[in-house]
């Protein structure tokens, strides 16, 4: 019996408001992982600018239970 | 967004005062901390006991900055590079959990946690702050392969293990040694649930002495050239890698680039296959790649995590645009991964089990040459053998000895693509690994196995001007009743895929032949051979069992465990590489000499490449000679 699993896809919530770069009306928010680890970011969808970039959790979406202690 | 000044257009004084030292300064403490690692990898390579060290030089060292510069990875070792790719973070996320403060000089930190570091639970991270007027001012670091980990599955090396507690001891970040005295309670722990212990440990006293001997080294740069300038120069490293790669992504056009590859099918059954897709989205100097689309997690342990991808994003980045670009924590300064969580390659704990993580990472790689190679035109880079086939045995001798061959025996080695430059090489490892081939005396020795051939099959490099390396032949000859783990995971679809309108390399399967009298004597290599084996995997023929695209898949994991008796063979043919440019373009000279070496035909002359060779590759190979006329006429009909 085949199981039939959906493909995962990153969901990028919207951000009200212009590119300051480009102009474009395409800001995005989701997590990405770069030089320095993970970060929380805005971007622009059409040029790519990072408008906001903060650290993100040590090991993205995976959570330690020892974190809570 | 203001773009940085290029390193070669600040003045000396700019300079100075950004990296604490001259440039000139600079580049020697550079050199010399590369010496640093290089230094601590050969003295871990000359006292290692355990063979997949040895003999395969699975182990990688860097150094990183401090935390208060976020642990920038400068410096790396000429070696592993999944390892490589995977420490920066590895060594951040280990040690922030553990707390920098609550280290002190002579600690040896150890995590093997895929999901904290990278790669799987047989490496292990070894972590060693340097302390420099009382404050962590680096760390010198390894990771080392282990030769078991626990688990179900002596060594580790299986599709078959479900979730992480049957793929292994989990370490998080303990300390092995506390002021260069070893923690008994750490290393009971690993002795208690791992296997071949006795193999372990002088391995890790080996790894302290190495760590010490970095942390030395890099004392004496900072004492030599003051701490400024030290730090200056790991900054000024990582600024390097990230200004040629932004200068090589900017020569790409803008745009939207699609590609994909696929791995056959995990250790549970046939049923499901699994598809990496990624989307890299390219302006200016930055590029983000998206892996949504790509399968969920696999049901056993053919995952790899977040950070392995991101390796094998920033190893095909620096492959196909800019290989000159020093690997280090900037390579990534201007490319974002962007993936959903739960998938082939962004597994989650626990069901997500990590293991064969290369091979989803791979997949990642092959799957941006697919995107990129059209865009790059005459820059593209044709793909390689796709997965290390690897092989693991083991048993007891007759005498009651118990034996284990690890890696050794499968098509783990085989040949890379052709690229603008030349040939693909033929006998080497997957793009982004970079290890060595143990010897075939050190095979023997250590298990009871003859290896009978161990050699370039004939017509298996993708046609082009530039020819793909040929696919790898091995056959091993079983002298005892073995249990055999066997991973082939790329056999469907070409992995060698052509780059500039080259060819695909031909794929690879994996055969038993059952004992036969004469057992030593060889096997033949023609397509009647196979009609007498047990195919393991590949796409084969269904009356003759030979390779063949149109043929009848066989499931690698159909046994999880394939138990042979004594006298069995096994066969492990590679994918081909892949061929670059067009492959009537060839100089006919190379195609003569690839027919005179036996890496084509005198059919796949003709057939391939348009050129008629004329005479005899085996009885005569000094009187082989182009048919000039028909060559010209065969090519003008094409």
């Amino acid at each position: 019996m085949n199981e039939i699993r959906e493909n995962p896809v990153l969901e990028r919530i919207p951000v009200d408001g212009p590119c300051p770069r480009c102009g474009a009306e395409e800001l995005r928010r989701y997590p990405v992982v770069s030089e320095g680890g993970w970060f929380q970011v805005v971007k622009c969808q059409s040029c790519l600018y990072s408008v906001d970039r903060e650290p993100w959790s040590r090991l993205g979406p995976i959570q330690l239970l020892s974190d809570s202690l | 967004m203001t773009e940085p000044a290029r390193l070669r257009e600040i003045s000396d004084d700019e300079f100075t005062a950004a990296y604490g030292s001259d440039r000139f300064t600079s580049a020697v403490i550079l050199n010399r901390l590369r010496y640093a690692v290089e230094h601590m990898s050969t003295g871990f390579m000359r006292e290692a006991f355990s063979p997949i060290i040895r003999d395969w030089y699975d182990f990688a060292c860097t150094i990183s900055g401090p935390p208060e510069r976020g642990y920038p990875m400068a410096v790396v070792s000429n070696s592993l590079v999944v390892f490589l790719g995977t420490l920066g973070d590895a060594v951040r996320n280990a040690v922030e959990e553990y707390g920098p403060e609550n280290l002190s000089p002579g600690d040896v930190l150890i995590c093997n946690d895929p999901y904290r570091g990278g790669t799987h639970v047989n490496d292990v991270c070894f972590i060693r702050p340097v302390f420099a007027g009382g404050k962590i001012v680096t760390f010198v670091n390894m990771r080392a392969h282990q030769l078991d980990m626990g688990g179900t599955v002596p060594g580790g090396f299986s599709a078959t293990k479900s979730n992480v507690y049957e793929n292994g001891l989990v370490i998080p970040p303990v300390l092995l040694w506390s002021r260069d005295q070893p923690v008994r309670s750490t290393f009971s722990l690993i002795f208690d649930n791992t296997r071949w212990g006795g193999m372990l440990l002088p391995d890790f006293k080996s790894i302290h002495q190495q760590l010490k001997l970095g942390e030395q080294l890099v004392l004496e740069n900072i004492e030599r050239y003051g701490l400024d300038a030290y730090l200056g120069t790991l900054t000024y490293a990582c600024d390097t890698s990230a200004e040629r790669m932004r200068d090589a992504i900017a020569l790409v056009p803008d745009g939207d680039y699609t590609g994909s590859a696929l791995i056959d099918a995990d250790g549970l059954d046939d049923t499901v296959d699994y598809t990496v897709r990624v989307t890299l989205r390219k302006r200016g100097q930055h590029i983000e790649v998206d892996l949504s689309g790509t399968s969920p997690q696999a049901r056993t342990c053919i995952n790899c995590g977040v950070l392995d991808a991101k390796t094998a994003v920033g190893v095909a980045l620096t492959m196909l645009l800019d290989p000159e670009v020093p690997f280090t924590s900037g390579t990534w300064r201007t490319i974002d991964l962007a993936t959903p969580p739960g998938t082939l390659v962004s597994s989650l704990p626990p069901d997500g089990g990590i293991m064969m993580f290369w091979e989803a990472s791979g997949a990642v790689v092959s799957a941006i040459f697919d995107a990129l190679n059209p865009v790059l035109g005459e820059k593209g880079v044709a793909g390689d053998y796709g997965s290390t086939n690897t092989h693991n045995a083991s048993g007891v001798t007759a005498g009651g000895t118990p034996w284990t061959s690890a890696t050794q025996c499968g098509g783990e080695h085989g040949p890379w693509g052709a690229t603008k430059e030349g040939d693909g090489d033929s006998y080497t490892v997957l793009f982004f690994l970079n290890n060595l081939d143990p010897a075939t005396e050190t095979i023997e020795h250590d298990a009871p196995v003859v290896m009978l051939r161990k050699e370039h099959a004939i017509d298996t490099g993708g046609a082009g001007e530039f020819r793909g390396g040929a696919a790898n032949l091995k056959d091993t000859l079983w002298l005892s009743a073995a249990n055999h783990y066997l991973s082939p995971f790329r056999t469907k679809v070409p992995s060698g895929v052509g780059a500039n309108g080259g060819k695909a390399g031909p794929n690879g399967a994996m055969w038993f032949f059952p004992p036969r009298e004469g057992a030593r004597e060889l096997l033949g290599t023609s397509a009647e051979v196979y009609a007498g084996s047990i195919p393991v995997a590949g796409v084969l023929d269904p009356d003759s069992k030979a390779p063949d695209p149109e043929g009848v898949y066989h499931y690698f994991a159909s046994r999880p465990v394939w138990r042979t008796e004594p006298g069995t063979v096994l066969r492990c043919l590679t994918n081909g590489g892949g061929g670059w440019g067009d492959p009537l373009a060839r100089d006919p000279q190379r195609v003569l000499a690839d027919v005179r070496n036996a890496y084509v035909s005198v059919e796949g002359a003709a057939r391939d490449y348009g050129v008629v060779v004329v005479g005899d590759p085996h009885h005569d190979p000094e009187g082989l000679r182009i048919d000039e006329q028909a060559t010209a006429e065969l090519r003008a009909r094409r």
